[in-house]
């Protein structure tokens, strides 16, 4: 990951709302929020207010893109969806949690034996 | 530091309703009412379902504010807050605030001070059309006994050159003049000048009131017509349009006035306040030999002067070739009018510029070395403040913008200075320049506030980007105390040889003006100037037309003056020594060989009354003084020089010998010398004196000159003599003015104004670069004490005494200083050759000069390193230990 000790808890929810996105394609924030309790068995008490902040900075940093459309209830809402980069983003994100977890793992089942 | 930026960023919310605010409340509001429905769907009241909505949000203000400052608070926002936080750091720290930006101020003051002086006086165009196509042109003379390359033309040369030259637009001449105004009101002495009627064409400045001169007011027969200055006609016709066609007296003959002048229009001399025609006589047009006009042409088209003169060269040798009497070996130059104005100053205010600026380097080495050694005690705060998230970028960006506003309130301050050092300066640039563009204005200002900003910049960074690289975690732990990072203290130590050797220029090119400066005053004028009052009173008008009248005038004044208690003696002469005014003319001497064509032997002449050589304290070699019986009817006397004796009649007495002025066959009336005086110098401190000549005012040799000037010798202060010396003359004449009321010290430090104004500022930068240096080393030598605080502890501990220490820390500052000052020697021996045109007497490389500077800079070095030093010896070791 390589950033600074501050962020990580922000680069968490980062790859949770990138998976999101992947997963369900364009949707809007309580979309995203909802989809998150639901896949998290409601054990990820998230911050619903967080969740715009981070949208915003993926936005930024160039990951999503965003439009505004119209909800399945007939109101106005503002999509997210995935950008090229984003879907680099999150593979190279997934990939070095993969890493970190197995490396966790293989230390904790050291430390037994 | 979130709660600040976020209310900071409520504020700006509050106030600025973005578009993407507005996008935000919308999602924002779409998202809770979402959530609210769900509610309902599960059963719960409208009313609950919307608090509940709420609470599982989480706050939906929270959530606003985050992604605001997500979204970045505007640039301005944060520079803003960097400013703030900065300048609390600055009011934290009183002390080193006032010292830095008192520093500050003296380096940007100096040199906005004299950018306003070069910027008023080099940079200004002279103010007329197409400035650059105006020039002077000169005689250019190489003659075995006397050069020249500025000589003032004769009419028939000026005459010849305007008929046959191809390169000009137009030829104009000036004569000066000044007269007795009189009529309405009290006499008053006006300066003024003579000019041929194209003039007007060639400057293209015309009269704002009434005409100009054409060629018929030009002619011998016309009448007297004048133009007035705007200056002379505000304050004497107090502006009033009716002027045009009055009647003025000058020296008691009439004149029409037929126009004024525009405002500023000063031409060429800053004093000239009234204009006549020349009106040169066929013969005077045809005289080569006479040289006193000034020459003004508008160059053709794009022109160069170089071209120019090229083309007037070819035309002097045709006059030279048709008059070899009088012009052989002259020659033409022409000089820009720009450059004639202004070249006299131009190097020495370069000097000084440069000078200013070394000095502001100075200031900004010593900043940043003070910044640097507070930056690595303020590595805590930096590591804190980067461990919470902030970029080097911002880190770096806050610490800029802390030594900007340090510089900007450095700048306010200078400019504040600046005000008060430009109208020191205005009264020390030497006389005759034109001040009136020498102000406090725009480009004034931001030159002042740039330089601030340009100085804040560099000081700043270095410590910035040395302070944002520090290790975060490191500093955070407790007891390592910023204990010199390599690095850092390198540069700090790079800085303070950087600064010492601008010092050692400042200061060496300072004392080697100085000492040349000495040298300059201690030249012997020749006669004595102390105790000596001087004034100018011209005799004009019709009742001291001939000789005999002025010569009972003069006697009457002098009498009249030696009778005032305390005067010890009186006399008059034509041209006060050291006013760079006087005659030269050419002569023939009985018994010799006729010269070739155009070497006649030239002297300065002047005319003196009896009794001056003793009021002005000239010996008296052989022979005697005039005295009164020396009249009209007696034989043609004359005292000469000492170097004219000793060159016109080498190996023999001068005393009895004869000679004549103008050349081997004009009619001119033989004169027998008299007498032998000490050498004066009349018009340059350096150089071998001119031959020189000195008639009798009460005889007329031939050459028409009255005594203008006058000297009393008195017992007391001569100051004080004035206003009597005055009365007298008026009890004599009510008509008469009298002007350039001054001692004769007065006279010789105005002479010597140039290089007093180059001493003066360059010994006050000089002093200002010690004191820099000196605070420079006693911050860094602080700071090094203070840094190795455990250290010395530790050494006392294991047994050293506190003399022990104190010798450990001088001896690295002595070591330093003494690298310091062998590198910058060498800089300082390139960098001074600069200079070396302003010395007089004394070379740009002079040892012994080199040598005192380097040993007061290493005096001071060591004293700077030596009083934190004791600080130093005073450290209780026990304490040191557990201080961590």
């Amino acid at each position: 990951m390589g950033e600074p000790k501050a962020e990580v808890l922000q680069g968490t929810l980062d790859l949770i709302v990138l998976k999101t996105l992947d997963a369900l394609g364009p949707q809007h924030g309580y979309g995203i929020a909802v989809r998150i309790q639901q896949v998290s068995e409601n054990l990820l008490k998230l911050n619903q207010g967080t969740l715009y902040p981070a949208l915003l900075r993926l936005e930024q940093r160039g990951w999503i893109s965003s439009k505004w459309g119209t909800s399945e209830n007939n109101r106005r809402a503002k999509f997210y969806s995935l950008t090229k980069r984003g879907k680099k983003q999150l593979a190279a994100e997934a990939e070095s949690w993969e890493r970190m977890s197995s490396l966790i793992s293989r230390l904790l089942a050291g430390a037994e034996s | 530091m979130n709660s600040m930026r976020s209310v900071l960023g409520r504020l700006a919310g509050s106030f600025r309703k973005s578009p993407a605010d507005t996008e935000l409340d919308e999602e924002l509001r779409a998202h809770l009412e979402a959530l609210t429905e769900e509610n309902i769907r599960r059963g719960m009241e409208p009313e609950e379902a919307g608090y509940a909505a709420r609470r599982e949000f989480g706050g939906v203000e929270q959530a606003k504010e985050l992604y605001r400052e997500q979204r970045g608070l505007p640039f301005l926002e944060t520079l803003l807050q960097d400013a703030r936080f900065g300048a609390r750091l600055l009011a934290k720290n009183p002390g080193f605030t006032c010292v830095a930006a008192l520093t500050l101020a003296l380096g940007i003051g100096a040199n906005t001070a004299i950018f306003s002086v070069v910027q008023g006086m080099l940079l200004q165009p002279p103010p007329f059309p197409r400035p650059e196509q105006l020039v002077m042109v000169w005689e250019d003379v190489h003659l075995p006994n006397y050069q020249n390359d500025q000589n003032t033309p004769a009419p028939g040369n000026f005459m010849d050159w305007r008929a046959r030259n191809s390169a000009f637009n137009g030829m104009a001449a000036i004569g000066y003049r000044s007269w007795n105004l009189s009529g309405d009101g009290e006499p008053l002495r006006v300066e003024g000048e003579a000019f041929s009627s194209d003039i007007f064409s060639v400057l293209q400045i015309y009269p704002i009131l009434g005409r100009a001169f054409t060629a018929t007011d030009d002619g011998p027969g016309a009448a007297r017509v004048a133009i007035l200055g705007y200056g002379l006609w505000r304050s004497r016709f107090a502006a009033d349009p009716g002027v045009i066609g009055r009647t003025i007296l000058l020296d008691e003959e009439a004149y029409s006035v037929i126009g004024v002048m525009p405002a500023g229009f000063h031409f060429p001399d800053p004093d000239d306040q009234l204009y006549v025609p020349l009106r040169l006589t066929g013969e005077q047009a045809a005289n080569h030999g006479s040289h006193y006009l000034r020459v003004v042409a508008r160059l053709k088209g794009n022109l160069t002067p170089g071209q120019a003169q090229s083309d007037l060269a070819v035309i002097a040798r045709e006059v030279a070739a048709q008059h070899p009497d009088t012009n052989t070996g002259v020659g033409v130059r022409v000089i820009g009018l720009r450059e004639q104005r202004t070249g006299s100053m131009r190097r020495p205010l370069l000097v000084l510029s440069g000078v200013a600026g070394l000095l502001l380097l100075m200031v900004c080495a010593n900043l940043a070395n003070l910044l640097l050694a507070r930056g690595s005690s303020r590595e805590h705060e930096i590591a804190v403040r980067t461990a919470l998230g902030a970029s080097r970028w911002r880190v770096t960006r806050q610490l800029l913008a802390e030594s900007t506003l340090l510089s900007l309130l450095g700048g306010a301050v200078a400019l504040a200075g600046a005000v008060w050092g430009i109208s020191a300066l205005r009264s020390m640039v030497p006389a005759g320049q034109d001040l009136s563009a020498v102000v406090l204005n725009w480009t004034v200002g931001i030159f002042n506030f740039g330089l601030a900003l340009l100085a804040g910049t560099v000081f700043g960074l270095v410590p910035a980007m040395q302070s944002s690289r520090g290790r975060p975690l490191d500093a955070l732990k407790d007891g390592v105390r910023g204990s010199s990072p390599g690095r850092s203290a390198r540069v700090r130590r790079i800085l303070v040889v950087a600064e010492m050797a601008l010092g050692v220029v400042v200061l060496t090119g300072s004392a080697l003006l100085l000492r040349s400066f000495l040298r300059l005053q201690e030249i012997p004028l020749g006669f004595e100037p102390q105790s000596v009052l001087t004034l100018r009173v011209i005799l004009r008008g019709p009742q001291y037309a001939d000789l005999p009248r002025r010569a009972a005038f003069y006697r009457e004044v002098i009498q009249q003056m030696q009778g005032i208690p305390g005067v010890r003696a009186a006399a008059g002469i034509s041209f006060l020594p050291l006013t760079l005014q006087g005659r030269t003319a050419g002569l023939t001497i009985e018994g010799q060989a006729p010269p070739a064509p155009g070497q006649l032997p030239f002297a300065d002449f002047r005319s003196v009354s009896p009794g001056y050589f003793g009021t002005m304290g000239i010996p008296l070699l052989q022979g005697r003084d005039f005295s009164w019986s020396d009249a009209a009817g007696a034989p043609l006397a004359a005292v000469v020089s000492e170097t004219m004796a000793r060159a016109f009649w080498p190996g023999g007495d001068a005393i009895g010998k004869h000679f004549k002025m103008g050349g081997p066959g004009d009619d001119a009336p033989w004169i027998t010398v008299v007498g032998i005086a000490g050498n004066v110098r009349q018009l340059h401190l350096v150089g071998e004196p001119r031959p020189a000549i000195y008639f009798c005012a009460a005889q007329d040799a031939g050459n028409g000159d009255t005594l203008r000037d006058w000297v009393v010798r008195v017992s007391g202060n001569p100051a004080d003599a004035a206003s009597t010396v005055r009365s007298v003359i008026w009890r004599i004449d009510r008509n008469l003015p009298v002007s350039r009321v001054q001692t004769m010290e007065q006279v010789r430090s105005a002479y010597l104004g140039p290089q007093r104004f180059n001493v003066l500022l360059t010994g006050l930068f000089a002093i200002i670069a010690l004191v820099l240096g000196a605070v420079g080393l006693y911050g860094v030598a602080a700071f090094s004490v203070e840094q190795r605080r455990r250290e010395i502890g530790v050494r006392m501990t294991l047994g050293a005494s506190r003399a022990d220490v104190l010798r450990l820390v001088v001896a690295q500052g002595a070591k330093l200083a003494l690298v310091g000052l062998l590198t910058d020697f060498v800089a300082a021996a390139m960098l001074t050759r600069t200079i070396a045109v302003l010395l007089y007497g004394i070379g740009p490389h002079d040892p012994l000069t080199f040598l005192s500077v380097g040993v007061l800079l290493f005096v001071v070095a060591i004293l700077a390193t030596y009083l934190p030093a004791r600080r130093a010896m005073r450290v209780d070791p026990a304490a040191a230990l557990r201080y961590e």
